[in-house]
């Protein structure tokens, strides 16, 4: 078949600007993290692997690995729990049905920003309604930002509330593709509820989680917006994650080859969690490729 | 309508259609069964567990949707009272803070300025990832899967590691707090999603049309065009909304690359606001509901592209 040249012109012509804006920027931050650059204005100084020397000996660098880890991992634990919990009430029929899975994926919709403004204003210690609500009790609150845990705490909150929809929505599709003869059979069998559920629903939604653990683990692990709007990274650095600290480094502190070295280790120790993680639990291709 | 939804555009292929009447049938039977047969003990049984999945509902639905309600209720609430009212009514609705919001910053400039990104990412994302996904369909060459599943690969990058190099490389392009270095920034993080996206439209639609068409004389381009792109609208329609929900909500782009506060986009607006003037969350609420609106306004009338597009993975959150 003749291809048109036209349809092969304005293929190349973009691929060639989409390998400009995201390949370029991707090949330039590998490079500035072997130069040391005192400021966004100043001349490059190759410096080799010192960048990465000072940041791997620099203990906030683990520090801040581990804290993205242990958000990213309760995050993640509480979304799929609770999607799967909501994804089963969502899936048994009631009146209503559409409006309120409408609505439980609402929260997805909403940027960061809004999320996290409308938390800080709900759990703000002088004035936020759980104040209100908790003192009316006579029980006092804390400032929640004011503590490692307590901000952690709500970091996850925050993600778990706007994150959820999505393990939800998937989790759904996926109980439509667990054949329901299966259930019936074990009923006539004599298995009650929760013996169908990890008998029948948890393998028939396998190949959904596992895809479904990756992606959230990836965004969970990549997450700046959500934590440096609502704690900055404090307090203490108690929540600083590897995002947060490649733009503290970059852009605070002007160190533009030490952000770009966080970054770029944050994304090899992703890469190669998620390396382990596949060799762990391979992804069928029929789910695969959607 | 809605399963219909959810269920085809997470497996298109593995999922027969015939059985989408049938998964119903366990929980209705299950229900519906025992209404009829009248058994006192069993059916207060199975009342209790209908009982039981209301009250399940009603707590998601609370647990989904009030913490926007308060948002919007909190808004419109006099000023005055809005640290010391926690009723859950908001009649007789008081737009103090809404006037105050457009009087005292620059929220209408700020709003313009996104609705100026999102409009662009709307438009130059199209047109490229459909020229992309289209020759990635049809063209023959090599490396087509690594094209293709380079584009998932772009969902890892950390965005910061998009974001210093920009920073850095804008610097001596001209483009520092320059609102079309930020869409091309847009472009960058709206792009792999719509070329993914429209390359799984593509595929999937049948050869002979085109052929059809070119038989009858047309170019490929002129089939393309006449044929392909108007034969995939929801395709387009769904990556029209990610596009514009990429760059709408974006933060991180938008807090580095601008520094100006004639150019901030909505969010970072916001965000800086609640910084600046402490307490001035009447103000901070009011733009909080005002980023939202747009959003909800999309999310009633498109809401089966949205849930297609959600789970075919397309919003990074």
């Amino acid at each position: 078949m003749v291809q048109d040249r036209r349809v092969v012109a304005l293929f190349i012509g973009s691929i060639l600007l989409l390998g400009v804006i995201i390949g370029g920027p991707l090949v330039y931050a590998i490079m500035l993290s072997f130069y040391s650059a005192k400021s966004f204005v100043g001349e490059l100084q190759w410096v080799g692997l010192a960048n990465y020397a000072k940041t791997i000996q620099d203990p906030l660098f683990w520090q801040a690995f581990a804290n993205g880890l242990m958000i990213a991992l309760a995050a993640i634990f509480l979304q799929v729990v609770l999607g799967v919990g909501i994804a089963l009430v969502l899936n048994r029929r009631f009146f209503g049905q559409s409006v309120v899975r409408a609505v439980s994926i609402l929260p997805y919709f909403l940027p960061t920003v809004v999320a996290c403004l409308i938390a800080q204003w709900i759990l703000d210690p002088n004035y936020g309604l759980l104040k209100s609500i908790l003192a009316s009790f006579g029980i006092g609150i804390a400032d929640w930002s004011a503590q490692g845990v307590t901000a952690r705490g709500t970091i996850v909150l925050v993600s778990v509330w706007l994150w959820t929809p999505f393990v939800i929505t998937c989790v759904l599709a996926g109980l439509q593709t667990i054949p329901t003869q299966l259930y019936e059979a074990a009923r006539v069998d004599g298995a009650g509820a929760w013996r169908q559920f990890w008998h029948i629903t948890v393998p028939g939604l396998r190949s959904v989680l596992v895809v479904v653990i990756l992606l959230r683990g990836i965004w969970m692990f990549n997450k700046f917006d959500l934590i440096w709007l609502l704690t900055k990274g404090g307090p203490l650095n108690q929540t600083e994650t590897l995002p947060t600290l490649a733009y503290r480094k970059s852009f605070l502190e002007f160190n533009l080859g030490g952000g770009a070295a966080v970054a770029t280790l944050s994304f090899l120790i992703l890469a190669g969690v998620m390396l382990i993680y596949l060799r762990l639990f391979p992804i069928d291709d029929a789910k695969q490729g959607r | 309508m809605t399963n219909h939804v959810e269920t085809s555009s997470m497996t298109p292929d593995d999922q027969p259609l015939d059985q989408k009447p049938v998964r119903r049938q366990p929980s209705s039977q299950h229900q519906d069964a025992t209404t009829g047969d009248g058994g006192s003990g069993k059916s207060f049984g199975k009342l209790a567990a209908r009982l039981g999945l209301y009250v399940a509902v009603i707590a998601v639905c609370i647990y989904s949707f009030f913490p926007i309600y308060w948002m919007m209720i909190s808004s419109l609430r006099p000023m005055d009272r809005l640290f010391l009212d926690s009723s859950l009514v908001f009649w007789p609705p008081d737009l103090a803070s809404y006037t105050s919001l457009f009087q005292q910053t620059n929220y209408l400039v700020n709003f313009m300025n996104s609705v100026l990104m999102a409009v662009g990412t709307i438009v130059i994302s199209l047109v490229l990832s459909a020229f992309i996904a289209y020759g990635a369909t049809r063209l023959h060459f090599r490396g087509k899967t690594t094209l293709v599943a380079s584009m998932l690969f772009a969902y890892m990058f950390p965005p910061l590691m998009l974001a210093i190099p920009m920073a850095a490389a804008f610097r001596w392009l001209g483009l520092t707090n320059s609102l079309w270095g930020l869409l091309i920034a847009h472009l960058a993080i709206a792009l792999p999603l719509a070329v993914w996206l429209l390359w799984g439209f593509f595929k999937s639609m049948p050869f002979d049309l085109e052929e059809a068409a070119m038989v009858d004389g047309c170019s490929q381009f002129e089939a393309f065009i006449k044929v392909v792109l108007p034969l995939s609208a929801p395709g387009l329609i769904t990556v029209g909304i990610f596009s514009f929900l990429l760059s709408w909500a974006d933060y991180v782009f938008a807090l580095i690359l601008i520094m100006s506060d004639q150019k901030k986009t909505l969010p970072v607006a916001l965000a800086s606001l609640l910084g600046a003037h402490d307490l001035r969350w009447g103000e901070v609420l009011a733009g909080a509901s005002l980023i939202a609106l747009p959003l909800f306004v999309i999310f009633i009338f498109c809401y089966r592209h949205f849930v297609a597009g959600l789970s075919a993975g397309a919003l990074k959150g």
